[in-house]
C-alpha cells in the first residue's frame, strides 16, 4: 500500500454529479482495503488556459492509500468517464491530512459569498421595511376616511410581493454574473 | 516575479526551511514564474539546486492541472 495524491477536473456542466462521483470512487478505493486520508472539493475554478474550449472546471482532490490494482482501477475509471477532463495521480511519501492552500482559499471564498448574501438579504429587508413605511404614510395622507383604508392595504400587498420577487430575480442574476 | 537586481541573492526555501514545495501553493509559485509563464532561472532567484528542481516539478504539475499557464499566449 502506497500513498497517493489524486486530483481530477470535472466538466463544469457535470458539476452536480460530483458528490455522486466522489462517493463512487470512495467506495471503489475503500472496497479494496484502501484508506482515504483527505478529500477536498475546490469547487469550480477558472482554468489558466482553456481545455477542450472550456474555461472553468470543478476540481477534486483525494489523498489515498491504496495498492497498485486499485489505483489502476481508479485511473481507468477516470479515463472512461467523459465528465473527467483531466486527472493526475502523484505518489507521496506520507498521508496528508490538513487543509491545502487552495482549499483554504476556496473556503474563504465561500465564507465571503455567504457574508455577501447575508448583507444583501439585510439590505433587502431594510428596503422592504422602508417601502412599507412610506406606503402606509401615503395611505394615511390620501384617505382620511376609514372605510377606504382596508381596501387600499389589500391592494398594496400583492403589488409589493411582485416587487420583492423582481428584486430577488435581480439579485440572482447578479450572482450568476459574478460566478 | 522575483527581483532581478538585488544585493544579496539567497534561497528562500533554504532560509525558511520548507520541506517540500507544493504545487498547490500558487502564491508561492507565482513568485518564481515570469509574466510570460516561464520558470525563473535559479541564477536570478538564487534558489538552491535542490529546491529549483522541486520548484520546476511543482510548476509543471500546476501547469498540467491548469492552475498556472504554460504561456501568456493561450487564446483565452
Amino acid at each position: 500500500m502506497r500513498h497517493y495524491e489524486v486530483v481530477f477536473l470535472v466538466h463544469p456542466d457535470q458539476s452536480e454529479q460530483v458528490p455522486g462521483m466522489v462517493e463512487r470512487y470512495k467506495t471503489m478505493i475503500e472496497g479494496n482495503d484502501g484508506v482515504i486520508h483527505r478529500t477536498e472539493d475546490w469547487g469550480r475554478r477558472q482554468l489558466a488556459y482553456p481545455i477542450k474550449d472550456i474555461h472553468k472546471a470543478h476540481y477534486i482532490l483525494f489523498n489515498i492509500e491504496a495498492d497498485q490494482k486499485t489505483l489502476d482501477e481508479v485511473e481507468s475509471a477516470f479515463r472512461f468517464n467523459d465528465a473527467v477532463l483531466r486527472h493526475m495521480i502523484m505518489s507521496k511519501r506520507e498521508p496528508e491530512t490538513g487543509i491545502s492552500k487552495l482549499y483554504a482559499e476556496e473556503l474563504r471564498e465561500q465564507e465571503k459569498d455567504r457574508e455577501r448574501d447575508r448583507q444583501r438579504e439585510d439590505e433587502q429587508a431594510r428596503a422592504v421595511a422602508r417601502e412599507t413605511e412610506s406606503n402606509v404614510d401615503g395611505d394615511d395622507a390620501g384617505n382620511d376616511t376609514e372605510a377606504t383604508e382596508p381596501a387600499a392595504s389589500t391592494e398594496d400587498t400583492p403589488a409589493q410581493d411582485v416587487q420583492n420577487e423582481a428584486e430577488n430575480v435581480e439579485a440572482e442574476e447578479v450572482l450568476e454574473e459574478e460566478d | 516575479m522575483a527581483r532581478r537586481f538585488g544585493r544579496k541573492r539567497y534561497c528562500r526555501f533554504t532560509a525558511e526551511g520548507i520541506k517540500e514545495i507544493d504545487y498547490k501553493d500558487l502564491d508561492l509559485l507565482k513568485d518564481y514564474i515570469t509574466e510570460t509563464g516561464k520558470i525563473v532561472p535559479s541564477r536570478i532567484t538564487g534558489t538552491s539546486a535542490r529546491y529549483q528542481r522541486q520548484l520546476a516539478r511543482a510548476v509543471k504539475r500546476a501547469r498540467y492541472l491548469a492552475l498556472l499557464p504554460y504561456t501568456d499566449q493561450h487564446d483565452n
